[in-house]
């Protein structure tokens, strides 16, 4: 597999080896509300891939990640900005083959077998992987005579895996891949999908579930309400939101706790303080030079928490961003 | 790519779909061999002498199988499109208008599948017409089934389900009794009739045996449709399904 993977990136490099494997320019798109309005799905967002990267898309419902997903695999074209996949149009990587998608639910018929969905999607690439060896690989041999419509979430989940797979792509893009699984098929999943990543595969994937994305991916971008709000390695937005608990042993008065810089909020139990902080640097520092504190320990928040914070700041935000508009509009 | 492994494996998945394949080919089948066959009034000869009552009824009948073909493969294919197959289809090399050509082949061959059927069983029985008329009314019978793809897509794109297809499809029998494909209508029945989608075309395709006679269930004819009448009911019929569909022609690539 891993040789194999080697001679399609050199056969289809003309595009320059450290060329980024998707770019996505000041992109905007929006969709009427329903009321004669539009709303904004994604709204200037700009991001660069590089090959063999592993990112995860994170966001609450309606955030844009649909949106940009389609875009970025030419389903849906952008009103403003570009996007470029392997120096091409999405349409044309698509098209090619060097692209291959998990779309969320539905996208199958479910008078098909297993098989004959193999086969019928494979008829139509250019070039593609023997169906036999593509649905060894997502584990669907077993289920290859059973009706789609007939098929577990989970299986269908594993066919639409290898028909993302049979154009050989360079890159795999998973909208919500593990959405409907119980949590032995998402273990499985993942298993699968970490397999495809050693191969070199650039991967981008979408999720609510914020404990994929740090388990998985290097890198998480986080969207909310069309725009992109943290970026950047998987730990980094992490601490980016800035939150993490620092625990100290400590006898204070709540005079004495209110004074403290940097904590967001605190929690007593017996003779030990537990403090939610956005900076846990300066927290500590002022803890063991400044105060009686002793026996610290920092942790670093979970994403779910960072992700709370930062979506409640854009939210914060936006409302601000509303009002000026509104004044602007009256004056 | 292979396109003829798509087209084939497209066609037995609907071919092998039992609603389908009841509707289009069963159903006209043993309509006509219960009204073109067996009753005795089959052996009488139409007025302007080219060919039996046998074959005028065979025609009606495999109209309606023709256009129960177009219209559900049609309407599946727009609800395919719309379920999210479209998407997965999108992402392989085969451009979107290849599609359209591709589906196209399909309901034309599900709708020839009924007028041979019915047509081999008028032959082997009782039905009679001479070999030229025998292929014109045939052909006739598939075009009469094409302004159905266009009512089978507008169902298709206006309610996004195979359950309205289905539907679409199960009203055709009311179009078709309007239509005079099973029995000849009389009185207030014809006069309505004239108006409906299915009439145009059925008569279109009986035109080289009756040239535009009217049967009655007794004796001799009552009245003629000029042929002008008849392809004005398919043109207007035509382009009402039609307008409908570029209406809502944004629907079928627009994310559910």
């Amino acid at each position: 597999m891993k040789t194999q993977r080697t001679d399609i990136n050199t056969q289809r490099e003309p595009d320059g080896v450290n060329a980024p494997a998707i770019t996505v320019r000041d992109v905007v798109r929006s969709f009427p509300d329903g009321e004669g309005g539009r709303i904004r799905a994604v709204d200037g967002v700009s991001l660069s891939f590089d090959r063999g990267e592993v990112t995860a898309i994170l966001g609450p419902n309606g955030a844009g990640k649909t949106t940009l997903i389609d875009m970025i695999l030419g389903l849906n074209h952008p009103e403003s900005g570009s996007i470029e996949v392997f120096g091409t149009t999405p349409k044309r990587a698509a098209q090619g083959g060097r692209v291959g998608a998990l779309l969320q639910t539905g996208g199958l018929l479910p008078d098909l077998t297993v098989k004959e969905t193999v086969q019928i999607i494979a008829a139509l690439h250019k070039d593609h992987l023997p169906v036999a060896e593509v649905m060894e690989t997502a584990g669907i041999t077993g289920i290859a005579s059973r009706t789609v419509g007939k098929c577990s979430g989970g299986q269908q989940q594993r066919l639409r895996f290898a028909l993302a797979m049979l154009p050989k792509p360079e890159i795999i893009i998973l909208d919500e891949p593990t959405a409907g699984m119980d949590v032995a098929a998402r273990h499985e999943f993942w298993d699968r999908m970490a397999e495809t990543a050693a191969t070199g595969t650039t991967i981008l994937f979408a999720t609510h579930y914020l404990e994929e994305a740090e388990q998985f991916a290097r890198r998480t971008v986080l969207m909310h309400s069309g725009s992109v709000i943290a970026d950047g390695p998987t730990e980094q937005v992490r601490q980016q939101a800035g939150a993490a608990h620092v625990t100290v042993t400590w006898a204070a008065c709540s005079a004495e706790i209110n004074q403290l810089p940097h904590v967001i909020d605190h929690e007593v139990r017996g003779s030990t303080i537990t403090f939610r902080t956005d900076d846990a640097d300066a927290l500590a520092r002022h803890l063991l030079t400044q105060t009686e504190a002793h026996g610290i320990t920092v942790r670093p928040a979970s994403l779910e928490e960072a992700f709370m914070q930062l979506t409640s700041h854009a939210a914060t935000a936006d409302r601000g961003a509303a009002t000026a508009e509104t004044e602007g509009v009256t004056r | 790519m292979s396109l003829t492994t798509y087209i084939l494996m497209d066609f037995w998945r609907n071919l092998r779909n039992f609603a389908n394949s009841f509707f289009i080919i069963v159903l006209p089948g043993v309509l006509f061999l219960i009204f073109g066959v067996s009753t005795d009034w089959n052996e009488f000869p139409l007025p302007t002498g080219h060919g039996n009552v046998s074959a005028y009824t065979l025609v009606g009948i495999a109209v309606y199988g023709a256009a129960t073909a177009t219209t559900s493969l049609a309407g599946a294919a727009a609800v395919e499109l719309q379920q999210g197959w479209g998407r997965q289809l999108a992402l392989t090399a085969m451009p979107h208008s290849v599609f359209i050509m591709a589906k196209s082949i399909i309901a034309l061959a599900m709708a020839i599948l009924p007028v041979v059927v019915i047509n081999l069983v008028g032959l082997f029985t009782v039905t009679e017409m001479d070999t030229g008329r025998w292929f014109a009314t045939a052909t006739l019978t598939v075009v009469a089934s094409l302004p159905f793809a266009l009512y089978g897509l507008l169902a298709g794109l206006a309610f996004r389900s195979d359950a309205a297809v289905g539907a679409a499809s199960g009203v055709l029998v009311i179009l078709g009794f309007m239509g005079n494909n099973f029995f000849p209508l009389e009185g207030i029945l014809l006069e309505i009739g004239r108006f409906t989608p299915m009439y145009g075309v059925t008569a279109l395709a009986r035109y080289p045996i009756t040239e535009g006679d009217l049967l009655t269930t007794g004796e001799g004819t009552i009245g003629t449709d000029p042929l002008w009448m008849i392809l004005l009911n398919i043109l207007v019929w035509s382009a009402v399904f039609a307008a409908g569909c570029y209406l809502l022609r944004g629907r079928a690539t627009a994310r559910r």
